[in-house]
């Protein structure tokens, strides 16, 4: 049996930890705004070491949180599972492992199927479906710097049946890890 | 409320207002005006934590030369001379505080892989304090993020 055929097994991802390079914001000793800020996400009581790191800076964590949840949880257009996939692709290159790590898992739940994490893992292009491939391939080059992202990627996107709305919506997915990456990676380390 | 279109965005790549995507963009109101309450938020904030807007334009101008876009490039003003001009078109500032800032936000935008701990410490013994790590974490990141979204629409807009 050669390498290229070989049957890919599942994969189950293990959730990890994030733990600040830097002190965060104790909540007992925190301002007003930075108060006002922490309550945005949902679990309202127990306030995660990664908001309350971002919460120093409580003016960008509402807005980049607002916008992230809008690119990430809009209703319609791109499905979510691709989204997720362009997150999880832009993640790796820019060298986060937590979010790859939350990203992956999350694909894994809405496509109920581990076949593109496992096809990732284990470095097998030819298993992943073209939709897959070409999501990955465009969020790859989009993350680049400067971005490398051409006319073949795009064209690779239509080609799969992705309408202009839903490549608005992974344009957008990828970006925000672009940007989340440049946070969740340099201000803390994860591990099992 | 909508903002003012066009926006640093539709100029950036090259929409035009009569034109599909354009439109399109519209369509989610909650990305446009999201990408614009950021902007403000990093660039021009209520609170600035120490860090003036001057300094944040050129920091964010430094890290869009990463976008071979001038177009995008040229959304931000180009401080006359001094140590914020060199911050702004990627020379290396003479003031040891903000050679540090530089030295930070070029490798978070190009090679973000790279960071680490010591990144961090560095920024700190050069005399930034936390809030203010975060604020230029958060300055960095939007400036890469606004490049991709950018460069992403300008290539679709080929298509319309």
């Amino acid at each position: 049996m050669t390498k290229q055929h070989a049957p890919l097994p599942h994969v189950k991802v293990k959730a990890l930890t994030w733990t600040p390079h830097l002190p965060p914001v104790e909540v007992e000793e925190a301002t007003p705004a930075q108060l006002e800020a922490m309550k945005v996400t949902p679990s309202a009581k127990k306030v995660s070491p990664y908001v309350r790191t971002l919460a120093h800076d409580p003016e960008s964590y509402v807005a980049r949180t607002e916008l992230f949840n809008a690119i990430m949880y809009v209703e319609e257009g791109l499905p979510r599972a691709d989204r997720e996939l362009g997150a999880l692709a832009a993640s790796l290159l820019n060298g986060c492992q937590y979010c790859a790590n939350v990203h992956a898992r999350q694909h894994i739940r809405m496509t109920k199927s581990s076949s593109t994490i496992a096809a990732l893992c284990f470095d097998r292009p030819d298993a992943l479906s073209a939709r897959d491939a070409a999501i990955i391939d465009f969020a790859n080059a989009l993350t680049t710097t400067p971005p490398s992202a051409n006319k073949s990627h795009m064209d690779s996107l239509f080609n799969v049946g992705m309408s202009e709305m839903e490549i608005v919506d992974l344009v957008h997915a990828i970006a925000i890890f672009g940007w989340a990456n440049r946070l969740m990676h340099p201000l803390g380390h994860s591990q099992v | 409320m909508p903002h003012n279109r066009p926006d640093v965005i539709d100029r950036a790549a090259g929409l035009l207002e009569d034109g599909s995507l354009f439109a399109l963009r519209a369509v989610r109101p909650e990305f446009l005006n999201g990408a614009e309450t950021c902007r403000a938020s990093v660039l021009t904030p209520a609170d600035d934590l120490g860090l003036e807007p001057e300094l944040r334009n050129a920091i964010a101008r430094r890290i869009s030369l990463g976008s071979a876009n001038a177009d995008l490039i040229a959304e931000y003003p180009l401080p006359q001379a001094g140590d914020l001009r060199a911050m702004a078109t990627g020379e290396m500032p003479s003031d040891p505080k903000l050679s540090t800032i530089a030295n930070h936000t070029d490798t978070i935008a190009k090679s973000p892989h790279e960071a680490s701990a010591a990144h961090l410490e560095a920024l700190l013994h050069a005399g930034l304090t936390i809030p203010q790590v975060i604020a230029l974490s958060e300055l960095t990141a939007f400036a890469a993020f606004q490049i991709r979204v950018v460069h992403g629409l300008a290539l679709l807009k080929e298509y319309q």
